[in-house]
């Protein structure tokens, strides 16, 4: 196998895909490798990608190397060179010639390398049901010590992350576009809390915008960073089950949660099922699909919080998987709307309950 | 010869004073005005004229000259007819001038004589006794009004020209006025009762933590769940208006003709609900010659934006000023008017364009990323101002058909009013909503549990330093209900749980 490339023959890589809008995977592919395609300069690049020798030197001149260079640094950026990627990364089919990253990127890789890590993805049109199970699930394997990936996508992806935020676990988004871009612009926030306390990552220059060609090629990082990919909620021809085939393809564990037939939204998991892929309806699921990770201390983690009493103890009976209005709680737990309130915010901020839509709340794991 | 009383007129809410001249000079017989009136006050002339004759005086056969000074201010509308008309009776020697000593008149003429009501009266007079003026003579209509300003002013109304020139001469005891003197804010504030409402356990106990600090809130429900029903009956559980407090509203409330003109003093608070519709000088107030807007009109009582995502971001975010400041100034090329804007702000919406995210058995028909971005139309100023969320759910079955009804507002009052007591004496009795970062460290003091609590919910539900700081208020006015003088771990905890939109947001 060919050397990874360097940083620098990353960043030029990434710049020369960004001036042509194209992939240079194939070429990097025929020229034996990355860093080799960056080294037979500008003439040669041109014939092998069939473009004006111009349009390649226009696009990434050693000028715009050192600018680029600083304006990263500027950014807060940092610059993964592909021989510091991770080793499963790698392995893939086409892995990136180096990446882009905001956060702390040296921590998040090496919880990559020391950790299980868990993709958890699916559509951006989830059932309520769906985004919950995709929240609860992240957030339980992120207790247990995995690093959570996915796609900062609308609906499952985000669910994702924000699980394995609210277990206080890492977790790495990785984007079908440049880092400049605020894409989706409605997860800002949540890229935000990414920034500060796990990594977004792209394999594209900053400047690179959201096209829906780069989204499947974003998914074979997503399934290449992860030990199993499960898939929550899936339709017809989501995105989700293209991550799930690059799973496969790399020989990692591909897991779908099973759907009823008529579910329009459960579709593609179940094909995936069909087609072989394990099921999951927990996160002890996954963990058995990965007997040999380096999974946390679940009893010590369980014991860490103790089992509510008083009117906590009370509520807590009372929430179930499915979400419950503070009111109808209230009463049935004949408790006053201001101590109801209480105990449920102070239950949320222990993480044994979930607060969501409606004032609604539901139980996300099992105090002993 | 000329003869000249004074008028006081409007600029805002403000005051200043028109003098109004008229000059009889030899020529044909004409009457001509001057000094920027608006159509409304150029016709004044006709007003005038059948005004005279048909009270039996004569119109001069003169060339008639009224001049309205400062001849650069825009004058508008028929307050001047009165002053108008006995200023030529003056000049006319029909009535003598020393009975106009000290004395200013506004109000409009009919046709016959008569003296109609014009806007701002309470104004007017409280200006009038500034200037120390003798008497004022004002429309009966307004006489009741004009009484509250208190001065040393004396109050005289008039019915129509022959009784204001009777009045003025001695030959008539003027009518007595006497100020609408009950007591402010009494029983008869509510008209809603939160008594009319069945469940919504939580949504009732956030309007009582809103009234006591004057907290502005957000609720979120679908439609029909009651949310425009709990935010009619919040002024009545807000503490009634202090005499001053009244005052204040009746003058903004008679500047732009709203006063009852039987009884002129406001005595409830407040509550004005716009349409999304409106634009941004209509909520904060504009015009040519500045008019107050909602925002003002709201002042010391409740504003309440239904379906507060379909409002432009222009107007929402003209509310800035005032929900930061409580005034607003509108500027305007030859003048800026101030205008006081303190209302509790009361928003509604729906969870998503549909009506029905979240809502038990997926009804909700929006595609994905709709309803973030209809929420995100909230954001910014506006939703930096909120300090309370709850949502308001579509009751159950059972909870409709539940017997019995929820506690009247007047036993809800009464808990509001007993937390206004310790917060009276703190921070020169600013209210827990409108008090700074430092003065809300300094009055919601944390122990080392409360501490704690505070951490967690930072760590855990990603609260930024404004929710904190919101944290902190709306626990300091839940301690107050609960009659505590320190901010316990429950306290911080139910304010977590009513914490503002945007704070640890998650969807599910």
């Amino acid at each position: 196998m060919a050397r990874p490339a360097s940083a620098d023959e990353a960043l030029g890589l990434a710049l020369l895909a960004h001036g042509l809008n194209r992939d240079l995977q194939r070429a990097a592919r025929a020229a034996g490798g990355a860093g080799a395609l960056w080294r037979m300069g500008p003439a040669a690049q041109a014939r092998l990608l069939r473009v004006a020798e111009a349009d390649v030197r226009a696009a990434a001149t050693r000028d715009a190397l050192a600018a680029a260079r600083g304006r990263l640094e500027a950014a807060g950026v940092s610059l993964v060179a592909a021989g510091d990627v991770p080793e499963r990364l790698r392995q893939v089919f086409d892995p990136p010639f180096g990446l882009f990253a905001e956060g702390d990127w040296a921590r998040v890789a090496g919880a990559l390398t020391e950790r299980p890590v868990v993709a958890v993805v699916g559509t951006r049109r989830p059932t309520a049901a769906g985004r919950r199970f995709a929240l609860g699930l992240a957030a339980e394997l992120a207790a247990r010590g995995a690093v959570i990936v996915s796609g900062l996508a609308l609906g499952v992806d985000g669910a994702a992350h924000e699980g394995a935020l609210e277990a206080g676990g890492d977790t790495v988004a990785v984007l079908g576009c440049g880092l400049d871009h605020d894409y989706p612009r409605a997860h800002r926030a949540l890229r935000a809390r990414l920034r500060e306390r796990g990594a977004v990552i792209s394999e594209y220059w900053c400047e690179t915008a959201p096209a829906p060609w780069r989204f499947p090629a974003r998914n074979r990082i997503v399934a290449g960073l992860a030990h199993a990919t499960v898939v929550v909620e899936a339709r017809g021809r989501s995105g989700a089950l293209i991550t799930a085939d690059f799973a496969l393809e790399a020989g990692r564990v591909a897991l779908a949660v099973p759907g009823p037939p008529w579910a329009d939204a459960s579709q593609g998991c179940n094909e995936l099922i069909r087609a072989g892929a394990g099921v999951c309806t927990g996160a002890q699921d996954v963990v058995d699909e990965l007997p040999h990770a380096a999974w946390g201390d679940t009893q010590a983690e369980a014991d860490a919080v103790a089992a509510p009493v008083g009117d906590r103890g009370v509520l807590y009976g009372l929430v179930r998987a499915e979400p419950m209005r503070i009111d109808q709680l209230a009463a049935t737990a004949r408790i006053t709307p201001a101590a109801t309130a209480a105990a449920l915010a102070s239950l949320e901020v222990d993480g044994l309950v979930l607060r969501g839509e409606g004032q609604r709340y539901w139980a996300v794991r099992r105090a002993t | 010869m000329v003869f000249t009383i004074p008028s006081p007129t409007l600029v805002g809410l403000d005051t200043s004073t028109v003098q109004v001249e008229v000059d009889l000079r030899p020529g044909l017989p004409a009457f001509s005005m001057v000094g920027l009136p608006d159509a409304a006050a150029r016709e004044a002339r006709e007003r005038v004229r059948s005004g005279l004759v048909n009270q039996a005086y004569s119109v001069p056969a003169r060339r008639i000259v009224a001049n309205l000074a400062p001849a650069d201010l825009r004058k508008q509308g028929p307050q001047y007819d009165l002053a108008i008309a006995l200023s030529i009776l003056a000049a006319s020697g029909q009535v003598p001038v020393a009975a106009l000593e000290g004395v200013a008149a506004v109000g409009e003429l009919g046709l016959d004589g008569a003296v109609r009501p014009v806007p701002g009266v309470l104004a007017m007079a409280e200006h009038a006794s500034q200037r120390g003026w003798a008497r004022l003579l004002v429309p009966h209509a307004n006489a009741a009004e004009a009484a509250l300003a208190g001065g040393d002013t004396e109050i005289v109304p008039v019915r129509d020209l022959r009784d204001a020139a009777e009045t003025l001469c001695g030959r008539r005891e003027p009518r007595r006025v006497v100020a609408d003197a009950s007591e402010p804010g009494d029983a008869r504030v509510t008209v809603a009762d939160l008594g009319d409402l069945r469940g919504q356990a939580t949504a009732r106990r956030a309007l009582e933590i809103a009234a006591a600090g004057l907290h502005s809130m957000l609720m979120i429900g679908p439609p029909g769940s009651g949310k425009t029903m709990l935010a009619r009956r919040l002024p009545g559980i807000l503490p009634p208006l202090s005499p001053r407090e009244a005052v204040e509203v009746t003058r903004i409330h008679s500047v732009v003709g709203l006063l009852d003109p039987g009884a002129p003093l406001v005595r409830r608070r407040p509550f004005r609900a716009p349409h999304h519709s409106i634009s941004v000088s209509g909520l904060v107030g504009g015009g040519r010659t500045p008019r107050p807007g909602e925002v003002t009109l709201a002042h010391r009582g409740v504003l309440f934006l239904d379906e507060v995502c379909a409002f432009a971001p222009s107007v929402l975010d003209a509310l800035r000023q005032p929900l930061e400041h409580g005034v607003v100034d509108v500027v305007r090329a030859n003048t800026s008017v101030r205008f006081p804007a303190r209302p509790l702000l009361v928003c509604a919406g729906n969870p998503c364009p549909c009506g029905f995210a979240g809502d038990a058995g997926g009804r909700c028909t929006c595609p994905p990323g709709r309803a973030e971005a209809y929420r995100a139309r909230l954001s910014g100023p506006v939703a930096d101002r909120i300090d309370l969320r709850v949502d308001v759910p579509r009751l159950s079955r059972d909870e409709l058909m539940a017997e019995g009804t929820g506690e009247a507002s007047v036993a809800v009052r009464a808990r509001v009013m007993a937390a206004d007591a310790p917060r009276a004496a703190r921070e020169q009795g600013v209210p827990n909503a409108h008090l700074g970062p430092v003065e809300t460290r300094r009055v919601a003091r944390l122990d080392a549990a409360g501490r704690r609590v505070m951490d967690a919910a930072v760590d855990r539900l990603g609260l930024s330093a404004r929710g904190f700081d919101r944290v902190l208020r709306v626990a300091r006015t839940i301690a107050d209900l609960a009659g505590s003088e320190r901010v316990a771990d429950e306290h911080l905890w139910e304010a977590i749980a009513l914490r503002a939109p945007g704070e640890g947001e998650r969807r599910g």
